[in-house]
């Protein structure tokens, strides 16, 4: 992941300085590739024990502690509806920092870094609006990448 | 500067504290002993000295008459003082701490400082006028000093017999003595200091001339006093002693001399050992040199013997510094055990690495314990103001008052310190006002002792602290309160449908006030609202009660962010939760005919001639467990509050003691708290243990099923 990284930073140098690009961290998620802005994580981990709460919704994971800091765990594949999979050894939690809550995301596998130019990310259609989705961009090779909406995320209802 | 700004505010306000808490002290004695004297003195001259290094000219003013008051006290005695005396320098006493801390307040605030602080100087001035119109001639001789006055007397001597030294540099004047005054090495802004000297020695109303004699504005004479010093020349030797003793008191002074001016007679300095009329004082105020903690005590002024009661070996330390530290302390106990319990050195015979590892584990559990308890303070401090808050009151409100406090010691985290003493000075001051009794005679009418009471307790219970505000006074007048929460419009419902409890719970609406007079202490009708927002936004819960004619009861629970308390682990499934030990009645064992079904078929046990629900931990909470049959687990009697139940759990797992931490504040959305959980903590292990509070669970688990 450094590697694509360093990748993307010298493509970057190349091209000149490019327009109000943000960096964003992309993982899959049942299939999708969802990207969620650099600003906002923290760490990677995996391999962590994730201490269950009662009577939660189901996508609330639990907590783990992290250097002493609570941070409470969300399956993001439940979070979004999608059907729950076993955990598998590339299954990560990507902790995030949102506007000072820190809270982690259960992903099925962390993908890349990767540039993107602000002006390209293009509203999700209407009639296929999801939840915490803000946006998607196509990123060549018929791939589409939406973004999560890391607000919505921690939006307490 | 900030770090300069912060540690003088710091140290300001700790210096406040203190002489609080003596006047307080001094007050109930109606005395100053020499030692309190002597304190107050120097708690003046400190405050006075670093304002002075802060430009803070108000703060330095005031803390400069206030110094001159005491000195001439500390020359003079307290018996010069007759009891009417004594009784207006307590209330100029507490009026000027008060201006003070104002000022500091608007520091702290960023606020520009108070322009007119003439009302304060004039009150200490007249008082000290009218305190020495007595005793004026035993203030102005020079020799006759009592005990508490410096080495100065004997130095006199000296001095004179040293006059005869001359420095070469020493400035061109007509006068005939000089003072040579040194700084201490490295004390930096000379210049001001030295300006501080000599506004020390105007108010002495001497005729001096100084050099340099552009210090006030020019900077650069601050090199020019390192290297030759710093002089003041006088014209006659009993000027030359004042300016002695008035300069023996100032701050970072290392040494001074005494020189008599022979007119440009160049000569090289004197060796100081043999001549030097001050050398008490030098060795003295370089012992302070040396003494960091005490750097800016008037060593001369105020001999060891007065420092040491309140010599305090206390550092500030900021909050973030301390959560990190907490922080790497925690991942170090696991990284500990992860090392210790290390796959790779299973079924590896090492002695010698298991006793270095149990020696590791038991410096980090002491680690891990000296960490922990550094963020909490006891609620002493918080409580100690509220005595000045009911002195004052006695004295304002004309009410036989006393405060009793209970607890002191509950150790807080230092947030929570802070974000409840408004809201307990709010309640102390509503009960002194409102609560107590107008008169005596009222009080003894009733049958009640003629001095009122008013208790305040802090408790510790699970992961509360709970903080009583009792008086005994004349209690709450529920129809009184109903008639005027009607009147003021704030009733919901009909009048007649209010229970006592609701109608107490009027009192803490915004717009409510129950006294009819507005006074100066209470009655604007925004106290209660205030102090009960103040509460919750920490967390916290506040209720009242009241027994009409018996005195009324506040109570503030504060949830605690990082309390240390006794719980018991225990474990069900693969989950573990912590119960606190105070909550705990007894664990039991029971055989599963034991278990009674009541009519709505929920199972409950008998224990000790009585009937407990039971609940199930792993049914409430949708724990997969092996253990299901009564008998293969475990019963925990509980108690809470008036509910007692049973919880059946798997396992107990021991007690411990844990740090209690608040749950994040994503999962208060998910009503977490009214599921029976507290509150989480660490266990040594780096796992998760899930405190639970045992009052809410029962609340839970009847809403349930």
């Amino acid at each position: 992941m450094s590697a694509d990284t360093q990748m993307n930073a010298a493509a970057i140098e190349e091209n000149g300085t490019p327009v109000s690009t943000e960096r964003f961290l992309t993982f899959s998620c049942d299939g999708l590739n969802i990207g969620v802005s650099t600003n906002y994580v923290t760490e990677i981990i995996t391999d962590h024990s994730v201490t269950m709460i009662p009577l939660v919704p189901d996508y609330l994971k639990g907590i783990i502690s992290m250097r002493g800091q609570i941070i409470p765990i969300i399956d993001i594949r439940l979070r979004m509806g999608k059907m729950p999979i076993e955990y598998t050894s590339t299954t990560c939690i990507i902790v995030l920092d949102i506007n000072d809550a820190q809270i982690g995301i259960i992903v099925d596998a962390v993908q890349q870094v990767m540039d993107v130019d602000q002006s390209l990310i293009a509203p999700v259609p209407v009639e296929n609006q999801q939840e915490l989705i803000r946006g998607m961009v196509s990123s060549g090779n018929n791939s589409v990448i939406l973004f999560l909406d890391c607000e919505q995320l921690i939006q307490t209802y | 500067m900030d770090n300069m700004l912060e540690m003088y505010l710091y140290e300001t306000n700790t210096l406040m504290e203190q002489l609080d808490e003596l006047l307080i002290e001094a007050e109930k004695n109606s005395d100053f002993t020499t030692n309190d004297v002597n304190e107050i003195f120097r708690i003046m001259h400190t405050i006075k000295g670093s304002s002075a290094m802060m430009e803070y000219s108000t703060l330095m003013e005031i803390a400069h008459h206030i110094e001159d008051l005491f000195f001439y006290i500390r020359e003079n005695g307290m018996d010069s003082l007759d009891e009417s005396h004594k009784n207006d320098l307590f209330n100029l006493m507490f009026q000027s701490t008060d201006a003070l801390r104002g000022e500091v307040e608007k520091i702290e605030n960023d606020e520009p400082l108070s322009t007119n602080i003439d009302p304060i100087i004039a009150n200490i001035n007249s008082f000290l006028e009218k305190i020495s119109s007595g005793g004026k001639n035993a203030s102005e001789g020079s020799s006759a000093q009592p005990e508490a006055s410096p080495a100065a007397p004997a130095a006199d001597k000296d001095a004179i017999a040293a006059i005869n030294q001359e420095l070469a540099g020493c400035p061109d004047s007509k006068l005939p003595f000089f003072i040579k005054i040194l700084f201490e090495v490295g004390s930096g802004m000379e210049n001001l200091r030295a300006f501080m000297v000599v506004t020390a020695l105007t108010e002495q109303d001497l005729d001096f001339e100084f050099y340099p004699s552009d210090v006030e504005t020019n900077s650069d004479t601050a090199e020019s006093i390192v290297e030759n010093g710093f002089f003041v020349a006088l014209s006659s030797q009993e000027d030359v002693d004042k300016a002695v003793r008035c300069i023996s008191d100032q701050n970072s002074i290392q040494s001074y001399e005494v020189i008599q001016n022979v007119h440009a007679q160049p000569a090289k300095p004197a060796p100081k050992a043999a001549a030097h009329p001050a050398t008490k004082e030098e060795s003295a105020s370089s012992a302070v040199h040396a003494d960091t903690v005490q750097k800016s005590s008037p060593a001369p002024a105020a001999p060891a013997a007065h420092n040491a009661p309140v010599k305090q070996s206390l550092i500030s330390v900021s909050l973030s510094k301390l959560d990190s530290l907490v922080a790497v302390v925690g991942e170090i106990v696991i990284t500990e055990s992860m090392v210790t319990s290390c796959p790779d050195l299973q079924n590896l015979k090492l002695d010698n690495f298991m006793k270095s590892a149990r020696q590791l584990r038991k410096l980090t559990d002491d680690l891990q314990d000296i960490a922990m308890s550094l963020r909490m303070v006891p609620v002493s401090g918080t409580f100690q103001k509220m005595n000045r808050v009911v002195r004052d009151m006695r004295k304002k409100l004309n009410k036989d008052v006393r405060l009793t406090l209970v607890g002191e010691n509950t150790e807080v985290d230092k947030t929570i310190v802070d974000s409840i003493s408004d809201p307990i000075m709010h309640i102390v001051r509503n009960s002194v006002d409102h609560g107590i009794e107008e008169t005596r005679e009222e009080r003894i009418a009733a049958g009640k002792n003629p001095q009122g009471e008013v208790i305040l307790a802090a408790t510790h219970t699970g992961s509360e602290v709970i903080i009583t505000i009792t008086d005994d006074g004349r209690g709450m007048d529920t129809e009184k309160i109903l008639a005027k929460a009607e009147r003021n419009g704030i009733l919901t419902k009909p009048a007649s449908e209010y229970s006592k409890k609701e109608i107490l719970g009027l009192l803490m609406l915004p717009g409510f006030s129950t006294n009819e007079e507005v006074t100066e202490f209470s009655g604007r009708g925004v106290g209660m609202d205030v102090v009960k927002k103040n509460v919750e936004s920490v967390g916290g819960s506040i209720s009242i009660t009241s027994e009409f004619g018996q005195g009324s009861c506040t109570t503030l629970k504060i949830p605690l962010t990082m309390a240390i308390t006794d719980g018991m682990e225990i474990s069900v499934g693969k989950s573990l939760f912590t119960i606190p030990i105070a909550n705990i009645r007894q664990s039991l064992k029971i055989r599963n005919d034991e278990v009674i079904l009541d009519a709505g078929g929920n199972e409950i046990v008998k224990c000790l001639g009585e009937f407990y629900p039971i609940i199930r931990v792993h049914e409430f909470y949708n724990i997969e467990t092996e253990k299901t049959s009564i008998e293969d687990g475990i019963l925990i009697w509980v108690e809470a509050a008036e509910k007692s139940f049973c919880l059946f759990v798997d396992e107990l797992l021991g007690e411990q003691q844990v740090v209690v931490k608040p749950l994040p504040s994503f999962l208060n959305s998910f009503n977490i708290k009214n599921s029976g959980i507290g509150g989480c903590t660490l266990l040594g292990d780096g796992n998760i243990s899930l405190i639970l509070d045992i009052g809410n669970l029962y609340a839970a688990y009847h809403s349930q099923y």
